[in-house]
């Protein structure tokens, strides 16, 4: 082991953000024994492999009494993904630059191990990769804890040189290379993991305080699973502002986060699914005037900044506070758009028929957002029917195989977008939402024995083979909405999230701002 | 100076959950086969009983109420109160 005298002696103060609750101290680190903290870096590979061959040693060494720390000269951001991604099992802490925690050890390079014994006193240290030195260091906390330690295998390369540490080099040039002097803010916010892979509005205290409009950042609206991480309205604030919202929009996120928190919408399975469900954001009332949702033309697609931001700022709030970011907890097999955030609003003046909100037992002057775990919509062109029975065949039809061409019945909701060419259509034959609805119901059957091909349901299998099987379970999972162009025969249906007993939810928008609980 | 921004992250919860030691041998260990009501999970626990129990272990099944949410926290408690080891499967 390469103890050098010049570092024996009290073990510096520590100035790192972990992420724990408290505040990470050499006296919290060694009161159940020892510490190692190894100083590292995202961009050397040196530390990388130090990471990925001492990680997951961690939680056998933590154990004994040898607590291991990852201290990163990077974002805690960075150092959390690192680490996550490197299989590191041990505590997490990174230092802003100047870096003053390295520059207190005297640290050259990464990767370096420093070990601090019970009386919070540097026991030893090892620059770079050193396999035997660093087998030595760990039996030397063996020896100091009097137990016995894994040590890492002797595989080739067993010596590798590091990168200079942030604390080797002049401090202004730390910060330019740093960039976290908002050099170029938008890259940052990558380097952060703060995006859904599209370029964000950095979410600087006075935006997020603007966007809050006066709230407690405090106030909480619950756990967002899948990781659990707690919406204080701060971090939901963070979020819209990521997504490029304007502060009028906030309190229909806010809506629509509540809405999507409530345990009967089941977050937590369309979070982490390998089906491609989004959250579908759909907002009836006044307020979709106020803030300048788009209904019309182009309702489910670009152009409107608050539809497209809405419906964003919930998804990042589910991928960042979530942790659910495709990949890692969202496993998603394909995915699909919508999941970047799909938020659309009802044409209730079109529409021949009582608005969504309404049906779902609000006022017509209240404003309501609702949400849907749904699919990517298809679309239905139809421009040739010339009776409402044979438009709503098509329409229905069109939805014969949403999840999989032979799984009826569904249980779940089907979302289906009406047009307004379409729905003046059934305007002018008198037909209410209940009657298209008991007719597109009655119109989808099949006999269960063309049904037994490939992937079906229980329920077809122990079905005679003549008996009628319809798409839906009942009339009720079919949701009809009004939306879209005054020109053009087309409607579109949104195929559900299955198999994850997710109820429909919907919550008013706040109108008493700000909100304090 | 760096800019001061309000992170979406709650950094309470990003921290890496080291994995339990795992033990040398199942022999003598009792031994949870949860269930999470996947299609054909409970085929591909079956297996693992008659291959746990050929090792030694003493083995019990639970069952989740359904496979897209959280075991509940009482039978996570349940669960911990009667076993050493727990086997959660996945299927499709």
């Amino acid at each position: 082991m390469r103890t050098d005298p010049r570092h024996a002696g009290p073990a510096p103060a520590l100035s790192v953000r972990g992420t724990g609750l408290d505040e990470m101290t050499i006296a919290s680190l060694t009161a159940g024994g020892c510490a190692l903290l190894v100083f590292v870096s995202e961009e050397c590979p040196t530390s990388a492999m130090a990471l990925r061959r001492l990680g997951p040693l961690c939680p056998a060494w933590a154990e004994a009494g040898l607590t291991a720390v990852a201290v990163f000269e990077d974002p805690l951001e960075v150092a959390v993904r690192v680490s996550r991604r490197l299989g590191w099992a041990g505590q997490v802490a990174a230092e802003d630059p100047p870096v003053e925690t390295s520059r207190a050890y005297q640290l050259v390079s990464v990767p370096t191990a420093v070990l601090i014994d019970q009386e919070g006193r540097i026991a030893g240290r090892v620059t770079g990769w050193d396999q035997p030195a660093l087998a030595a260091l760990i039996g030397a906390a063996a020896a100091l804890l009097r137990t016995r330690l894994d040590v890492p295998a002797a595989t080739e390369p067993l010596h590798k040189p590091g990168c200079s540490s942030k604390a080797a080099i002049d401090p202004e040039l730390v910060a330019a290379m740093s960039g976290a002097v908002g050099a170029d803010e938008a890259e940052e916010m990558f380097e952060r993991g703060w995006t859904d892979g599209l370029p964000v509005v950095p979410p600087t205290a006075e935006r997020v305080e603007a966007m809050l409009g006066g709230a407690d950042g405090g106030v909480s609206l619950g756990l967002v699973p899948p990781a659990m991480g707690e919406a204080t309205l701060a971090r939901v604030a963070a979020c819209a502002v990521l997504a490029g919202c304007r502060p009028a929009y906030f309190p229909v996120v806010v809506a629509a986060a509540r809405a999507a928190l409530d345990p009967a919408f089941n977050l937590h399975g369309q979070a982490v699914t390998t089906q491609p469900a989004g959250q579908l954001v759909v907002v009836n009332g006044p307020v979709r005037e106020a803030i300048g949702l788009n209904s019309g033309m182009g309702a489910l697609g670009p152009g409107f900044r608050a539809n497209l931001t809405i419906g964003r700022a919930l998804r990042l709030l589910v991928t960042l506070t979530g942790g659910a970011m495709p990949g890692t907890l969202d496993r998603s097999t394909l995915g699909q758009m919508g999941k970047v955030g799909f938020c659309i609003a009802e044409d209730e003046e079109v529409s021949p028929w009582e608005p969504f909100h309404v049906e779902r037992g609000f006022a017509a002057g209240q404003s309501v957002v609702t949400v849907i775990g749904s699919d990517a919509p298809q679309s239905i062109s139809d421009h040739r029917s010339r009776t409402p029975e044979d438009l709503a065949y098509v329409l229905a039809w069109a939805a014969a195989s949403t999840w999989s061409t032979n799984w009826w019945p569904l249980a779940e909701p089907s979302v289906f977008v009406i047009c307004p060419e379409h729905a003046e259509m059934f305007r002018g034959a008198g037909w209410t939402k209940q009657r298209l609805r008991e007719f597109m119901f009655e119109a989808v059957h099949k006999p269960a024995g063309q049904l037994r091909r490939g992937e079906t349901t229980p329920f077809v299998h122990a079905a005679d083979p003549a008996a009628q099987v319809p798409k839906w379970a009942s009339p009720d999972a079919i949701v009809l909405l009004v939306a879209g162009g005054e020109a053009g025969r087309y409607s579109a249906v949104l195929g559900p999230c299955t198999g994850m007993g997710s109820q429909i939810v919907s919550r008013e928008v706040e109108s008493r701002w700000p909100l304090t609980t | 100076m760096a800019t001061d921004y309000v992170s979406p992250f709650d950094d309470r919860v990003r921290a890496v959950e080291p994995l339990a030691p795992r033990p040398a041998s199942v022999a003598g260990r009792r031994v949870v086969l949860l269930d999470i009501r996947k299609n054909r999970g409970a085929e591909f626990l079956d297996r693992m009983e008659t291959l746990l129990q050929a090792a030694g272990a003493v083995t019990a099944r639970a069952a989740k109420e359904i496979f897209s949410k959280p075991a509940a926290l009482g039978l996570i408690d349940e669960i911990a109160g009667r076993a050493d080891l727990v086997v959660e499967a996945l299927a499709d």
